[in-house]
């Protein structure tokens, strides 16, 4: 490291020499192409969507001359698939895009993303600690069913909530016990999870409820009205009313990000993912650590789950209700690299992606299904490493023994 | 304050399943001095330094601390007694910051929050006050083993350790690293700290440390003042003069050339060049040793040559056949046959049987298979004749080979390598681990294989191994052949060069 | 979940440590092969009847009346009569184990080689696509081509999709579990986008209902027990089988299945013995997938006929084959037993139960909940090996078998 002062460094010239910067700018611009052809923006040729595209290419092969072959490659993808979507807006009709592409499709991806992002941090913390969670699908579908039926028998959405995150710190915890003492295989145990919450939840289900929708009349997680802005033209219908688990979810997204890299309990959380062993020797209790970080996760992924049933699905619930949502949590934690700002933006790329999907359906349900499959197709290519590269913790999976 | 006494071990004694790692052990440490434990691999210093540490409990014997008898359940007790340990294997997470590493477990708070900015106050002042120099805020993985070490060294120190335990802290330094180390042991020295040296290198025992220990066998075998002691008198001590195991042979009729290595050079999986430039011969009817302390390129070596590994230049010849790029199959197709040094992990699939595991390398070839349709009886009819001819004791053909004891597994092994008519046999570690008995077996096995005609070479660890059965003898010292004998050669001589204590010869 | 294989996690010494015990463990189950899934199987049925009793019904009934509604009753007075309930119910109740078998196997051959295959419900879908659509396709080829193209290229088609996954694990080190979890997903997708309005594959009859053409009748497979159309019991149940037997003959018999043994056991040996490793796990995945899309094939072919849109995330057969195979130990035997416990509950405790013991609704989440107990149970052998060890340790010491004799060399 060199701290000799250098001659003529401009901002621009640095940034033009931090391949990192130009990759990541270059798939932000080719992202942007792609929104150029649609509301608010509605360029109606398909010039803008070519140049900006062009200048992302560009900062593709920036980035890869500079060494990192990846992530330029991803921006250079990302820059042709903007200017092919640009030029596929530009061909719709003005009016069938603005059905689709509204304020409100703003916050419609805030209540899909929500339950992922729950799960997702609550999958980050687990697996921070070391132990893959593919339960959270699981987690989340008793959340759903207990959160509703707390909320029915106690009358409260509070209770529910209570109840319904209770519920998924036990299943979590029968988890803990498999995946860190009887060192069963985490990947075994967590289907294990998921086949189990959805017999329980089915059973109840129609034991309770007889399978149908939950009684009338539940209280439900109420939205949050923010009546000065409410009223404003675009604000208003996009975070004017949003539900109070979707504000819960953006502090939760805050706070975990402060909990695993600024306090002493996230640095151990990590040490305990990265180098068991090293935490040991420095008198961390490495199974405590691990059990505390699992609970929680099943806290946080049934809470996603109670709000899905008890927020967003006002008060119902069905069987199999989660329908792979905890699957698309989990890849937004990997598609995030396994932190909680990026498991945030994975979530609402994913959310977006799924509203966009619902509100295509009745144009196209082929272009629906298009958008349905993203979330997937794009975790899949992450963790094939074309783009940039996922890094688990390295103790991820592993089951620990002490000496 | 020189002779104040802050360690004491006394009458220390630990026994493992089929072994005494020490036997009556004492060991005394004065404050501010630097206090070597020199023995060989094996001869019980890192069992001593695991009991002092919390690790292991000790079947008897007492260990005070400042004149109070102490007993550690864990590392933590022994950390909170101001014992600290650098392990040969650094305990460091490298995605985290040094400040971090170092902070672990006893972080400065601010409220709840981690106060970093404190942190790496902290370590900076530690660090310059013990001329660690290391810069808090970087990753540890972008740092060198040696700033590794010493982020391992302020971990202990942070952590208010009085007396410091460095197992083996040279092995993977380079000189100059070493002698920076070196530096930072002498001022940890001066502000009153206790260091305990672990190591089998002569010659930096006798530049660094007060008083030296030698330990053999799990014996303490003698405790000296540096003033007096010499490579020559400490080697005597280390080695000893026991008889050792000898073996019957016949001087050697060398043949052709049948393994040659010509100026080989192999990269590890960090890109670190650890063979640099090697060339030998292996003729036909010898056996050569390549002797050396463990890590100096032994490992990397054998893989490059079995098409295990690649390597970066150099060519690899069987029978006068060019073979560097190949791959493990070509390799053995052309006859090479391989004991590996760790049977366990890669000499035997442990769930197999027997049969299959005699097969494992040709298996895909007539008779035992044909058209990719394998023939199970053939594999274990030829399992039972080869359990039959190496004396194989504690299980038949569909016996799973990991229910074979130590020396039974190595058995098989060998059969199976010996057993394919290789033209060249590369035997790494072939005893280790095993009793007397297996020792004397496999040691007669390989000299009538010799005999056989068939070029042998020998990687070991055991000097003495290395002693009795080569007809050439190589020294192997960071990467490069230091040193060719005969095998009349003396056990000093060789161990010196072994241990780096000759200058290499000019390239 | 590192996504390098190549670095070894462990000190040496330590994987050694865990190598022997390894093969204890294995050696432990080779004595105990049988008891371990029974035992297993045991636990999961008792804590299941629990919560049927917790719930206020009588578990030895509701599992008396699966057990005859899943026709295994039929033992007692056997007849081919398919007008029989029992051998109808029975015969309902092979259908399933057909695909069952098949999809545990996919599950089995990519254990054996060392990696979790959790896609057998992605390749099963696309066999299934596959399938119907060389199935209506083709309509007019003689039925034994034709039956052979549909069923080969559903085979196919799942040894690719599988083979996805293996192809990322050994190339780039992508997990496994996580790109046959994607994998499955996008097949479900990609289904109902087939299907689905306006799709490529939906039918061509009505388009305002999402479901595919059906099979013409010169791919259906013949049906041996029962009514052809009917959902009588087809010749896939001998296919099945079959696949059982070819199944231990790849992996006893064959180099192919040495390798990947070897490789499961232990992928540094196997290297150096000469097996390509990286060979191995795109072959056992693609074998693996084969099964699955081969099941999905006999499924279309056999009675399913057609697929829609609404019937795919409801289809949870590939997953059922993990819980199949880990019963099964991952052995043939044991994937066949597997699939019949299975394959038992799944029709058992929906279609021939009566409602006064326990209502079919409830008896099927019965059947989640209790293969996800075998699942979690047989996950975690060191608990089943403890439970096992502890019952021997009460009887007085009868013949002691775990030292190796002769243990001097």
């Amino acid at each position: 490291m060199s701290w000799a002062p250098q001659t003529r460094q401009t901002p621009v010239g640095k940034w033009l020499r931090n391949p990192v910067a130009t990759g990541y700018t270059g798939m932000a611009l080719g992202v942007f192409a792609a929104f150029l052809g649609i509301p608010p923006f509605t360029s109606r040729t398909a010039t803008w969507s070519l140049i900006v595209g062009i200048i992302a290419i560009m900062c593709g092969i920036a980035t890869v001359t500079r060494g990192r072959k990846r992530l330029g490659l991803g921006a250079i993808a990302t820059g042709i698939g903007g200017i092919g979507l640009g030029y596929l807006a530009t061909r719709s009709s003005v009016d069938n895009l603005n059905i689709v592409f509204n304020a409100s499709l703003i916050a419609q991806t805030f209540a899909f993303a929500t339950p992922l992002v729950f799960a997702a941090i609550g999958g980050m913390f687990s697996e921070r600690s070391g132990v893959v969670n593919i339960g959270l699908e699981g987690m989340m579908l008793m959340g759903a069913f207990w959160g509703v039926w707390g909320a029915d028998v106690g009358g409260s959405w509070v209770v529910g909530l209570l109840v319904g995150m209770a519920i998924g710190a036990v299943l979590a915890l029968v988890y803990a016990v498999f995946a860190i003492h009887l060192r069963a295989d985490q990947i075994v145990g967590g289907t294990a999870v998921n086949f189990l919450a959805l017999g329980i939840t089915g059973y109840f289900f129609f034991q309770l409820y007889h399978g149908n929708y939950v009684s009338q009349g539940v209280s439900t997680i109420p939205n949050i009205k923010l009546p000065w802005i409410s009223g404003l033209h675009f604000l208003g219908p996009a975070i004017g009313n949003l539900n109070l688990m979707i504000w819960v979810s953006f502090m939760l997204v805050i706070a975990s990000y402060i909990v695993v890299f600024k306090t002493p309990i996230g640095l151990r959380i990590r040490a305990c993912g990265e180098h068991p062993r090293a935490a040991d020797t420095v008198g961390i209790n490495v199974y405590a650590v691990r059990y505390g970080a699992v609970v929680l996760s099943g806290v946080l992924a049934a809470a996603g789950g109670v709000y899905l049933s008890d927020g967003f699905g006002g008060g119902t619930f069905n069987d199999n209700m989660t329908a792979g949502r905890g699957f698309i949590a989990l890849a937004a934690m990997i598609f995030g690299n396994w932190r909680p700002a990026g498991a945030f933006a994975a979530a609402l790329l994913f959310g977006f992606s799924s509203a966009i999907a619902l509100r295509l359906q009745v144009y196209s349900p082929s272009a629906s299904t298009l958008f349905n499959v993203l979330p997937y197709v794009l975790t899949l290519i992450a963790v094939a490493g074309v783009i940039g590269r996922t890094v688990a913790p390295a103790a991820d999976g592993k089951p620990y023994r002490k000496q | 304050m020189a002779d104040e006494l802050v360690l004491e071990m006394r009458g220390i004694r630990k026994e493992f399943p089929g072994t005494v790692a020490n036997d009556d052990v004492d060991l005394d440490v004065r404050r501010g001095e630097v206090h070597a434990l020199l023995g060989e691999n094996g001869a019980g210093k890192s069992t001593l330094m695991n009991i002092l540490y919390g690790l292991y409990r000790a079947d008897a014997g007492e260990i005070l601390l400042n004149g109070r008898r102490v007993e550690f359940a864990s590392a933590r007790d022994a950390i909170g007694a101001g014992i600290g340990m650098v392990h040969q294997h650094f305990m460091l997470i490298p995605v985290m910051t040094v400040a971090e590493n170092i902070v672990l477990g006893v972080e400065p708070r601010k409220g709840f929050l981690l106060d970093e900015r404190t942190a790496e106050k902290r370590v900076r002042e530690l660090s310059e006050r013990f001329s660690l120099a290391v810069d808090p805020t970087a990753l540890v993985s972008d740092i060198t083993v040696g700033q590794e070490q010493r982020v391992e060294i302020l971990k202990a120190l942070y952590r208010g350790a009085d007396i410091l335990i460095l197992d083996e802290p040279t092995a993977v330094l380079t000189p100059q690293e070493a002698h920076e180390l070196f530096e930072i042991i002498r001022s940890l020295q001066a502000d009153g700290k206790s260091i305990i040296f672990i190591s089998h290198k002569l010659k930096e025992v006798l530049e660094i440390a007060d008083r030296i220990t030698v330990l053999r066998r799990g014996k303490k075998i003698e405790t000296v003042q540096r003033a007096g002691a010499t490579e020559a008198s400490l080697a005597r001590a280390m080695v000893g003069r026991e008889v050792l195991l000898r073996v019957e042979k016949a001087p050697a009729q060398p043949g052709d050339v049948l393994l040659s290595v010509e100026d080989l050079h192999v990269h590890d999986e960090r890109g670190i060049e650890k063979v640099r430039g090697v060339s030998f011969d292996v003729r036909a009817g010898e056996i050569v040793g390549i002797a050396g302390v463990d890590g100096n390129g032994q490992t990397e070596l054998i893989d490059a040559i079995t098409g295990l590994m690649k390597s970066e230049a150099g060519a690899v010849k069987v029978a006068g056949r060019e073979l560097r790029e190949a791959s493990a199959r070509k390799m053995l197709d052309a006859g090479v046959g391989h004991i590996p040094e760790d049977r366990q992990r890669r000499g035997l699939v442990l769930e197999f049987s027997i049969a299959e595991n005699i097969a494992l390398h040709d298996y895909s070839k007539p008779p035992d298979s044909k058209w990719g349709w394998l023939f199970p009886a053939r594999l274990v009819e030829r399992a039972g004749r080869i359990i039959r001819e190496f004396d194989v004791r504690g299980g038949g053909p569909l016996s799973a080979a990991g229910g074979l004891s130590g020396g039974n597994q190595q058995k098989v092994v060998v059969a199976r390598e010996i057993a394919r008519d290789p033209k060249v046999l590369i035997a790494a570690q072939p005893t280790r681990g095993l009793d007397v008995g297996a020792i004397e077996y496999l040691h007669r096995r390989i000299v009538s294989e010799r005999d056989e005609g068939r070029a042998i070479l020998l990687i070991s660890l055991e000097l003495e191994e290395i002693m009795s059965l080569s007809d050439r003898i190589l020294v192997l010292y960071e990467g490069e052949i230091v040193g060719e004998h005969t095998p009349d050669v003396s056990e000093q001589e060789i161990g010196l060069e072994m241990l780096g204590g000759r200058e290499r010869p000019a390239a | 979940m590192s996504a390098d294989p190549t670095v070894p996690p462990e000190a040496p010494e330590e994987a050694a440590e865990t190598g022997t015990l390894a093969a204890r463990l294995a050696l432990k189950q080779r004595a105990g092969g049988l008891v371990v899934p029974i035992l297993t199987a045991l636990l999961a049925f008792v804590l299941g009847g629990v919560v049927v009793l917790a719930t206020g019904h009588n578990p030895l009934l509701a599992y008396r009346d699966i057990f005859n509604g899943a026709g295994l009753n039929w033992i007692f007075h056997p007849t081919t009569n398919i007008a029989s309930t029992d051998a109808y119910n029975l015969s309902q109740t092979l259908l399933q184990t057909t695909t069952l078998i098949l999809c545990g196997l996919a599950v089995a051959f990519a254990f054996r080689c060392g990696m979790f295959n959790i896609g057998g419900q992605g390749q099963y879908l696309v066999g299934l696509y596959v399938a119907n659509w060389l199935g209506y396709e083709f309509a007019g080829m003689r039925p034994l081509p034709h039956i052979l193209l549909a069923v080969g290229g559903a085979t196919l088609a799942g040894a690719a999709w599988a083979g996805i996954a293996g192809f990322l694990k050994a190339t780039v080190g992508a997990h496994e579990v996580i790109s046959t979890i994607m994998l499955n997903w996008i097949a479900i997708w990609g289904g109902i986008w087939l299907f689905g309005d306006g799709g490529p594959l939906q039918n061509v009859a009505n388009k305002s209902v999402p479901i595919s053409n059906d099979v013409a009748a010169s791919a259906q497979l013949p049906v041996f027990w029962g009514v052809q159309g009917l959902q009588g019991l087809d010749v896939g149940f001998f296919v099945a089988l079959a696949a059982l037997v070819v199944f231990a003959l790849i992996l006893n018999r064959t180099t192919l299945g040495f390798e990947v043994r070897a490789v499961g056991f232990n992928p540094e040996a196997a290297a150096y013995g000469g097996i390509s490793v990286k060979k191995n796990l795109i072959r056992a995945m693609a074998i693996s997938g084969a099964f699955a899309g081969l099941a999905g094939a006999l499924d279309m072919l056999g009675y399913l006929y057609h697929f829609g849109t609404s019937d795919i995330p409801a289809s949870s057969v590939g997953f059922l084959g993990i819980a199949v195979a880990l019963l099964g130990r991952n052995t043939a035997i044991g994937t066949g037993i597997g699939a019949l416990v299975f394959g038992a509950l799944l029709y058992g405790t929906t279609h021939g139960l009566s409602s006064n013991v326990i209502d079919p609704s409830l008896a099927g989440n019965l059947t989640y909940m209790i293969q996800g107990l075998v699942v979690l149970f047989v996950g975690a052998d060191v608990l089943i090996l403890y439970i096992w060890n502890a019952r021997r340790k009460l009887r007085p010491k009868s013949k002691s078998k775990t030292h190796p004799v002769g243990a001097s060399a």
